[in-house]
């Protein structure tokens, strides 16, 4: 290649026009011929024993075509990611665990129909007392949701290094702090939704937003016994995933309605049910325990993680194993002794939400290493600089450590970004506060061996015209990956993007990539694309290097042509040169696959840094962003627009966290049921100043150098903003979200008599 | 229940419906003429993403009921490019990157075509404050500010 004119640009991307037209089909807008719509009944109670499900009055009304109870399902009514013990449908005589579990469904001529005869199902239940928190869960005597979980324990972690009780012992200052973070929904804006029908030879078709399709056809298979070749799970233009979809969400239910009712069945969630229905951020309790020398130096830092898993497994492990290593994030401390836990509960669920586990590790580390600067008085930014994991260190077991440290670099950007620290106004009731955190964010570099899956394939084909497809099972969530696997291909051929054609996420079509979380996309899809490029482009320069009778190695890729290197009038068109390999039956189409470098379940790593100024009203508990900067290394950036779109979307989801975000259930029981009670950021909340920066330091086996950044973007600003709030008013805060009310509260306490 | 006769017109076409009184326009829109663009995030006018536009103003088509837009215009993302030509603003999100998942753009979009309408060049509060029911989640917000004031600074 003698020059890259694709890969570092802000290209319009390849979904942009269909979405900004109102042109791209979503699941839900689906419509088929027959298509009838579904409807489930969910359980009022979070823990109750179903006596007696009655559906004859459902039954009865004009245009339901079925009602579908436990009885009615074929298989074994279980599926689940890690452990297979969620039930599709609670059958008579069973408990249910939360309020999303499913009791019955309805299949019926239009959507209204299939309401009201939901509505019309009569459900007979035992209410039983529920466990509403992880200690209640774990105390003795509690029931157990789970036969194979005595006293409700989900999973647990523990990291030993050195030793924490002598280097306490040494310790010049220790500092600990509990910190309570809650239950933050994903609130993307389209809903769970699919559509299932079966074909004329009895094959069921899924075709649902979601961000697994392999994972899904899975559950379906185990769930209702259908053959695993019987079942094509396809994925839509998905509005918005952050790990909601990541577990199979309505697509068992769906893939049931259809195969009893034997019509073509939609099912859309409402936005209440999504509220209650999939997997959200894991709610933490965590001690955290650090000693240091009195110049700074961390000795030993020591911890406990309770997070409430809610009623199943589903992704719970690996939420724990990534809050552990970032307890650690990056900076380099000799002895470490912490231990996670997952308590079952009957709660809402709990599951993979962007970060998965890391965000709430970050607020305890980073507001606890502030808790010590001021123990020490000392510059909280000197304290983390002083600590800074040194380069080629390997920071755990599954990092593989390959990552340049750019913890210096990213220090210039951010103090250059955020100036001198403001002044506040004069006779204000405003206080200013400041704060700079650091981050070490990961993202999947190999395997998933506890399910045996490894490997991520992605394939390429040039047609006769020299127009190229792109196949992959990777899944466009809104993160771009479409654009950026369009991009590749387009560097690679030298060809304008138009003449790109991207294909996703189809679990028989595209090669298997697994699934899409985790920030593993570009790293996987990207280097598997690479590895079927490259075939191809061997087989083009073989033909081509005979037709113009030179070698194949004194050719090159350059403006939609094929030229001899130096001789640059003598070329021929890719067009052209694709339909002479296409008449004489040269392989056009390659399927690159990609293994990492250690097949076990690894991570890459990267580096971030976030600062936040804020003024806070300690007359009106108001606070005010004035500025917030995020620098993270990415590797490459390989679409800056699309790029800092994942800083700015993180950042604010960060910033709602912090500040907003709290979906709160009494004992079992949805309080926060709509966007009224749940907030979330508004075009209104963003901070005054806002900037974000891409640094690259590449990646030695990423594509084009490139890291995994989308889940980044959301760890680093919800402890920024809270340290720059403590440093304004100078408390400590414990709980997030940390509003008007909370800011009222704290200054009262410190001046009793006033206010 | 007994359905009612209305004419609704939308995007500059007339089509004789006949509703059921309790549909919202957004459920007429989507399922009686496949005007799918127009998106339902909560049926509660919390979210604007079935923002539309009744007599150029914006509303939640989910707040609407049908038989309310009987002989008015109402204006849908399908409507705004014309034979092909994107609109001004289209452009705009296209080249900052302002839709990604592309859920909330149909309804931001709309809404932001009346806001210049009315206000052709507004401050970054105006927009703020005029966008602060469509709800976002995966831009920040950010770009799509970015591409608004573009369109706007040019005085279309």
């Amino acid at each position: 290649m003698t020059h890259e004119s694709i890969i570092g640009k802000g290209v319009q991307r390849v979904d942009a026009r269909g979405k900004v037209t109102g042109q791209t089909k979503y699941a839900g807008d689906m419509q088929m011929p027959g298509m009838h719509h579904g409807k489930i009944v969910f359980s009022p109670h979070p823990r109750a024993r179903v006596l007696e499900i009655d559906c004859r009055a459902a039954q009865a009304m004009p245009g339901v075509k079925t009602v579908i109870t436990a009885r009615d399902l074929p298989g074994t009514n279980r599926y689940g990611y890690d452990v297979a013990h969620r039930p599709v449908l609670i059958p008579e005589g069973e408990e249910t665990r939360y309020i999303g579990d499913a009791v019955a469904m309805v299949v019926a001529a239009s959507a209204e129909l299939a309401s009201r005869a939901a509505a019309a199902v009569v459900v007979r239940y035992e209410v039983l007392p529920a466990l509403t928190s992880p200690r209640q869960a774990m105390a003795a005597g509690a029931y157990q949701l789970h036969a194979e979980a005595a006293g409700n324990r989900c999973c647990t972690r523990e990291f030993v290094l050195g030793d924490v009780a002598a280097a306490f012992g040494k310790a010049e200052v220790v500092v600990e702090h509990t910190y309570f973070t809650p239950r933050q929904e994903q609130a993307f804006l389209e809903t769970e939704a699919g559509l299932a029908y079966q074909d004329d030879a009895g094959v069921l078709h899924v075709i649902s937003s979601l961000q697994d399709p392999y994972g899904v056809a899975d559950d379906i298979h185990l769930a209702l016994a259908i053959p695993k070749s019987r079942i094509h799970v396809k994925g839509t233009i998905v509005g918005g995933g952050f790990g909601g979809k990541l577990n199979t969400t309505i697509q068992v239910h769906l893939a049931a309605m259809t195969c009893l009712a034997k019509v073509p069945v939609m099912l859309v969630l409402s936005r209440e049910e999504s509220f209650v229905f999939h997997p959200k951020r894991h709610p933490t309790e965590i001690r955290l325990k650090l000693g240091a020398g009195r110049d700074g130096t961390l000795h030993a830092l020591e911890g406990e993680v309770i997070a409430d898993a809610g009623p199943y497994s589903g992704r719970s492990p690996e939420v724990l194993g990534l809050t552990m290593s970032a307890l650690l994030g990056p900076y380099l401390i000799p002895n470490v002794a912490t231990r996670a836990e997952a308590i079952y509960t009957n709660n809402l669920d709990s599951g993979a939400f962007r970060g998965f586990g890391a965000p709430q590790a970050a607020i305890a580390r980073e507001c606890l290493l502030d808790k010590l600067a001021r123990a020490l008085a000392m510059d909280p930014l000197s304290l983390r600089r002083k600590n800074f994991i040194a380069p080629g260190a390997r920071p755990t077991s599954t990092m593989l450590g390959d990552s340049p440290v750019s913890l210096e670099l990213l220090t210039e950007r951010i103090v250059e970004h955020m100036g001198p620290r403001p002044s506040a106004p004069a006779n204000s009731s405003k206080r200013i506060g400041r704060a700079i955190c650091f981050d070490m964010p990961v993202f999947d570099v190999g395997a998933i061996p506890v399910l045996g899956k490894s490997g991520v394939g992605a394939t390429v084909e040039v047609h006769s015209d020299g127009g190229v497809s792109v196949y992959a099972g990777g899944t466009e969530l809104g993160q771009g990956i479409t654009t950026i696997l369009a991009q590749m291909a387009a560097e690679q051929f030298a060809l304008p993007l138009e003449r790109i054609r991207v294909e996703m996420s189809d679990s028989w079509t595209s090669p298997r990539a697994g699934r899409t979380s985790a920030s593993r996309l570009t790293y996987g899809l990207g280097n598997a694309l690479l590895l079927a490029t490259g075939r191809v482009r061997k087989t083009l320069l073989a033909r081509a290097g005979q037709m113009l009778e030179v070698a194949a190695d004194d050719l090159l890729f350059e403006d939609a042509e094929i030229r001899i290197k130096g001789v640059p009038a003598k070329a021929l068109a890719f067009a052209d040169l694709a339909q002479v390999c296409w008449d004489r039956g040269d392989q056009l189409r390659e399927e690159g696959w990609f293994r990492s470098a250690e097949d076990r379940y690894m991570y890459g790593h990267t580096f971030m840094a976030a600062a936040a100024d804020v003024a806070v009203d300690t007359a009106t508990g108001e606070i005010e962003i004035l500025k917030l900067a995020n620098v993270l290394d990415m590797g490459r950036v390989l679409n800056p627009v699309m790029a800092y779109g994942q800083l700015y979307g993180g950042a604010i989801q960060s910033l709602g966290y912090g500040l907003m975000e709290n979906m709160v259930t009494v004992d079992g029981l949805q309080k926060t049921p709509s966007f009224a009670e749940y907030a979330i950021p508004t075009a209104l909340d963003i901070p005054q100043q806002f900037l974000a920066e891409g640094v690259e330091t590449p990646y030695p086996t990423g594509p084009y150098g490139a890291k995994g950044i989308g889940e980044a973007a959301l760890n680093c600003t919800t402890p920024t903003l809270l340290n720059a709030i403590a440093d304004a008013l100078g408390v400590e805060i414990n709980a997030i979200p940390f509003a008007q009310e909370h800011v009222l509260a704290a200054v009262r306490e410190q001046n009793p008599t006033s206010v | 229940m007994t359905r009612h006769s209305l004419v609704l017109k939308v995007n500059g076409e007339s089509h004789a419906l006949q509703v059921e009184p309790h549909r919202s326009l957004l459920d007429v829109l989507r399922e009686e003429l496949g005007l799918t663009g127009t998106k339902k995030g909560c049926d509660a006018g919390d979210c604007g993403a079935c923002t539309v536009l009744l007599d150029g103003a914006p509303v939640n088509a989910c707040l609407v009921l049908a038989v309310q837009a009987d002989g008015r215009e109402v204006s849908t993302i399908e409507g705004v490019a014309r034979d092909g030509q994107l609109h001004p603003l289209q452009e705009a999100f296209i080249e900052h990157g302002a839709a990604q998942c592309g859920f909330c753009t149909p309804g931001i979009l709309m809404n932001s075509i009346a806001l210049l309408r009315e206000t052709p060049s507004p401050t970054r509060t105006e927009i703020q404050e005029a966008l602060s029911g469509n709800l976002c989640r995966c831009t920040g917000y950010v770009q799509i500010i970015e591409a608004i004031e573009s369109v706007a600074g040019a005085g279309k």
